[in-house]
């Protein structure tokens, strides 16, 4: 059973590319070389790109302050906010407070309100804490992988250069075996000869 | 003597040719599409208003309640709002907590994101530097084998000559008579050079050795 699928013009332009003996593909004529420019790039495009957003976000998770601002922000605002409340009901329901029940009433508000802002104040605190405390792990647990990462990228490297010194050694010891073989062989031969 | 070997027997397969070619477009499909999504997502997680949206509904919510609660009694009774001005304040407070978890959440998924990245090209730098040293070590023991070839060559051919001149010097010619002293017959004697009754040039001499005859039907 076939469906017909509806092929966007990016898609039908590919399939044109391809059916005209080329493949649309390009071509990679050193992939050893491709594969260097590609890591090195990816590497460089990282730098530009995002390692100021990594290190903006390190020192935001360290010193992030901003709910314990917030929470100080909402308390004052808090207080003029439920005073204008208290005063457009009284007028809404045409209540006329004496200056004692307005005193009481403002005495009331504000000490709620400090109640209040000491509970969001100590709150913000502890949430504060929590989620610097958590963005600093998961930064950690990034900066990890990073770390491993790298460390194996070391170890490859290293692995490389030893490969590279122990074929040399033993490609030197072959060489000077090589050549003290022939000196041998040339000088046995020239023995026998002086021999006669 | 075998010929030696040519460049072109070693070239990519067309399947090798293929695979690179594929991971080639794949990769600058890549590019083009998504590297440019990760950094659009960079940006928003930066300029997040999560806590903001939050705290207008955490204010709406305060209010639409507040507003439903509003009674003449409470009115009369000069109620302050205290309570009601802790609930705006625990209110709000919990919106930029929670604002605030979402951003910081959505910046290490990107960060995430582009040090895997970062991280996965590493790791191909890795099998690259590999591959670069495995390429170089192939080519400097094939350059090893071709000079231990040339020395032993030489010394094949040193020794030949050696050999050849201690046979040549060993070789008897023509009788030249007895030793007076000894009586024993006399024979003429080659040199290092010459075998003794060989003529001609090098060709007849080399010819009469044996050694450099590559005549597969010698006399």
């Amino acid at each position: 059973m076939s469906v017909d699928v509806p092929l966007t013009p990016e898609q039908k332009q590919a399939i044109a590319a391809s059916s005209g003996g080329g493949t649309g593909l390009p071509d990679v004529a050193n992939p050893d070389k491709a594969f260097a420019d590609i890591t090195r790039n990816e590497y460089l495009d990282y730098v530009k790109n995002y390692r100021g957003f990594e290190e903006g976000v390190l020192d935001t998770a360290q010193s992030d302050t901003s709910l314990i601002d917030d929470a100080k922000e909402n308390a004052a605002n808090a207080q003029g906010l439920m005073s204008g409340v208290a005063n457009r009901n009284a007028s809404r329901y045409g209540v006329n407070l004496t200056p004692a029940q307005l005193q009481e009433q403002e005495r009331g508000l504000t000490r709620a309100n400090s109640l209040g802002y000491s509970q969001t104040l100590n709150d913000a605190r502890i949430n504060q804490k929590k989620i610097n405390q958590e963005t600093v792990a998961d930064l950690i647990n990034i900066g990890q992988g990073v770390n491993r990462s790298s460390l194996g990228q070391l170890q490859g490297a290293a692995n490389s250069a030893t490969q590279r010194k122990n074929a040399y050694d033993s490609a030197r010891a072959a060489s000077k075996a090589q050549t003290y073989s022939t000196i041998g062989g040339l000088g046995a031969a020239a023995i026998f000869a002086l021999a006669f | 003597m075998g010929s030696s070997p040519k460049k072109s027997e070693y070239k990519a397969t067309p399947a090798e040719k293929a695979s690179a070619a594929v991971a080639m477009a794949e990769h600058k499909y890549f590019k083009e599409k998504y590297d440019p999504l990760l950094q659009k997502e960079r940006d928003a997680s930066m300029n997040d208003d999560s806590a903001r949206v939050l705290k207008s509904r955490a204010n709406a919510d305060t209010m639409q309640t507040l507003a439903g609660k509003a009674s003449y009694d409470r009115a009369a009774t000069a109620a302050s709002g205290g309570d009601e001005a802790q609930a705006y304040q625990a209110q709000l407070g919990q919106a930029a907590t929670t604002g605030l978890d979402i951003k910081n959440k959505r910046k290490l998924a990107v960060l995430g994101a582009a040090r895997g990245q970062q991280s996965d090209a590493s790791g191909f730098m890795t099998s690259a530097a590999n591959m670069s040293a495995s390429r170089a070590l192939t080519k400097a023991a094939a350059k090893q084998t071709e000079r231990s070839a040339k020395t032993a060559m030489l010394g094949q051919i040193g020794t030949a000559v050696l050999k050849q001149g201690i046979k040549n010097k060993l070789s008897k010619g023509k009788e030249l008579g007895a030793d007076n002293d000894t009586g024993e017959m006399q024979y003429e004697r080659g040199s290092f050079f010459k075998s003794a009754g060989s003529g001609g040039g090098i060709g007849a001499r080399l010819n009469h050795t044996g050694y450099f005859n590559t005549n597969p039907f010698p006399d």
